[in-house]
């Protein structure tokens, strides 16, 4: 309120003035306390950049990490009405369907069977079980629409034709260091393992491959052709996941052609898949937020000590200038472009930080983090409302002060 | 042209002081008054009531006719911009303008526009025409009171004030300062009340207020203007 009676009163005359007040006061003043303020906004503006950055990072990282190990961008599922089916049949025809959505990259068909994998490590009887989820998997569909052939640590990743091998979860495998709730005791490539199907058959594999599973994903891989074998299925599908080219569209621009397309299949998008990890997601941008604001605070704060006791010093020039008639609202006015303009030069240096050499730096050497690379991840809303906010903060912070010294008594502020 | 009838100021506080106790007196357009007194016979506080940077507890104060007492702290900033010009005993310059700037920076207040010429003017008149650019850092006492005078004068004041003007000079700067002001009051009628506190200043003057404790003693003529 008393902002906008102040700025409802200023005319054009008080606007040059204050400028011209604003602008001797930077050029003449004080080159310490203006490198001070500058030095402190750069670096609340790298912490509230840095921070916001590195959490929008992480969870771009983890999104896409989720992306290309488990769920693609969209997965389509068998009919849920009227019945639930088990699965998508004539997937080849549904697949075909789904590529000639524009946009679409590729499709890979999954088999989702559960099942027991036991270990005889030492061959003894003395066995190791866990129990997981076995996908059924075409490996060159596969290789189109995710990554974990990419993540393999051990062996090679599946073939086609490969009906008596499997490829294993370096954390159910054991011993490679990653923490699992119960895993197989160190099962390494060329061991054989066996798995007990839900439906009771039993088989023997070798294991061919052992990808890292920091991600905790716990998925043993089969192909499609041996999954086919003990479901007794043929060209079925327990889900297809879809991956799309999000330059050409957007993710609920896809799942709706995908809907209108297969209307009677269920549609669904990764963050629909992901669920708690969503949620998870959600936390983090509550948090980016909260240190956001909090280190706009923390500015504001910084602003008015400095602009308080900047303006504290020159109470006997504020005085002065009151007293050969120099009007308040032009004093004040003064402090505020001063703040405005240090904001500015903070915001610029800060910006210089993060944006000209933080971003490039992490972005050529990210920080590995176990499950994937992190970098800084500036999403242009929260960049663009954290600098007009600092910047508001500047202002306010420049505006209080003054208003309370130039406050004063003439005769008080010049003689103390 | 000023007119001050019974007029009153006391300092709050647990023993309220009064410095001022019912002063009346007027002043004539293009008078040159001396305010005079021992310490504390409220000399500098008359002069506030006066320059409208204090307000008077009683009694009424006029300039121009116009009742100032009632105006609002707005109006008398206005007031003090447009019709008053101040001279301070410490020089009271801004350390960040040069002298030009100084005296130029209450026209702009006042017209937007910053009269350069006519503070360049002035300042060639206070006898600083080659140190338009200084900054008060690099002037003596006497120049950084010279441009106060100047800027004191930038808006055509009716009335100059003066709080004691050479106070802190040396008695050469001091003999300039208040050469400088004779000068004034005699070529461009500019109406001056100075404060001041050495006996022999009373030769510049037409008048002289005697103050004593806080109460007018005396309205003397001076007979030996300079």
């Amino acid at each position: 309120m008393i902002g906008s009676r102040l700025i409802s009163t200023i005319s054009m005359r008080d606007i040059k003035t204050a400028l011209f007040i604003a602008y001797k006061s930077v050029v003449r003043g004080s080159k310490s306390t203006l490198a001070l303020l500058v030095f402190i906004l750069a670096l609340s503006y790298l912490n509230m950049m840095f921070i916001s950055g590195i959490l929008s990072g992480l969870q771009k990282m983890f999104e896409t990490t989720m992306i290309d190990v488990l769920t693609s961008h969209i997965t389509v599922g068998p009919e849920q009405e009227p019945q639930p089916k088990q699965f998508i049949v004539n997937q080849d025809q549904v697949r075909q369907e789904i590529q000639s959505v524009p946009g679409v990259i590729a499709t890979a068909r999954h088999y989702n069977l559960a099942g027991s994998i036991t270990f005889d490590k030492d061959k003894n009887g003395v066995v190791k079980s866990v129990s997981g989820t076995i996908v059924g998997i075409d490996p060159n569909q596969e290789k189109e629409v995710l990554t974990v052939n990419k993540l393999l640590k051990d062996g090679q990743f599946l073939s086609p034709e490969d009906t008596d091998q499997i490829v294993l979860s370096s954390a159910l495998a054991g011993g490679y260091g990653i923490p699992a709730p119960s895993d197989l005791g160190g099962v390494r490539v060329g061991d054989k393992v066996q798995i007990t199907y839900s439906n009771g058959i039993i088989k023997t594999y070798t294991v061919k491959g052992i990808y890292d599973d920091t991600l905790g994903i716990f998925e043993t891989f089969i192909s499609a052709r041996e999954a086919e074998s003990v479901l007794n299925v043929f060209n079925n599908a327990s889900q297809i996941l879809v991956k799309v080219d999000l330059s050409r569209g957007t993710l609920a621009g896809y799942e709706n052609d995908i809907k209108a397309l297969l209307p009677t299949l269920k549609v669904q998008n990764y963050l629909d898949i992901l669920g708690t990890v969503a949620a998870f997601m959600n936390a983090l941008n509550l948090i980016s937020f909260i240190v956001s604001a909090i280190s706009v605070l923390v500015a504001s704060i910084t602003i008015f000590v400095i602009v308080y006791i900047n303006a504290i010093n020159k109470s006997r020039q504020i005085g002065i200038l009151k007293a050969i008639g120099i009007r308040q609202r032009i004093i004040i006015l003064s402090y505020v472009f001063q703040s405005f303009f240090f904001a500015i030069c903070g915001t610029l240096a800060g910006a210089f930080l993060v944006f000209g050499i933080l971003t490039p730096l992490l972005a050529r050497y990210p920080i590995n983090v176990d499950f994937g690379y992190l970098s800084l991840n500036h999403r242009s809303v929260e960049v663009i409302a954290g600098t007009i906010s600092l910047i508001a903060a500047g202002i306010l912070a420049g505006f209080v002060p003054s208003r309370i010294v130039a406050k004063k008594d003439i005769l008080k502020a010049i003689w103390g | 042209m000023i007119k001050a009838e019974n007029l009153k100021k006391t300092y709050p506080g647990k023993v309220p002081t009064p410095a001022l106790k019912g002063v009346t007196f007027e002043i004539q357009r293009g008078e040159f008054v001396a305010v005079m007194g021992r310490s504390g016979s409220g000399k500098s506080t008359l002069l506030h009531q006066l320059g409208l940077l204090d307000r008077p507890t009683g009694g009424k104060l006029f300039i121009n006719k116009k009742d100032v007492i009632a105006l609002s702290d707005e109006e008398k900033t206005k007031f003090r911009l447009s019709q008053l010009g101040y001279v301070f005993q410490e020089y009271a310059l801004i350390a960040e303008f040069s002298a030009l700037e100084n005296v130029y920076l209450p026209s702009m207040a006042l017209k937007g526009i910053p009269d350069k010429e006519r503070a360049a003017e002035l300042l060639r008149l206070v006898g600083l025409g080659d140190r338009l650019d200084h900054y008060p850092s690099e002037l003596s006492g006497g120049e950084q009171q010279r441009v106060a005078i100047a800027r004191a004068l930038i808006n055509n004041p009716i009335a100059l004030l003066a709080d004691e003007p050479t106070a802190n000079l040396d008695s050469t700067s001091a003999k300039t300062v208040l050469s400088l002001f004779k000068r004034l009051n005699k070529d461009l009628k500019q109406t001056i009340v100075m404060v001041t506190h050495e006996p022999e200043d009373k030769k510049y003057v037409h008048r002289v207020i005697w103050l004593s404790d806080g109460l007018l003693e005396a309205i003397s003529k001076s007979h030996s203007q300079a």
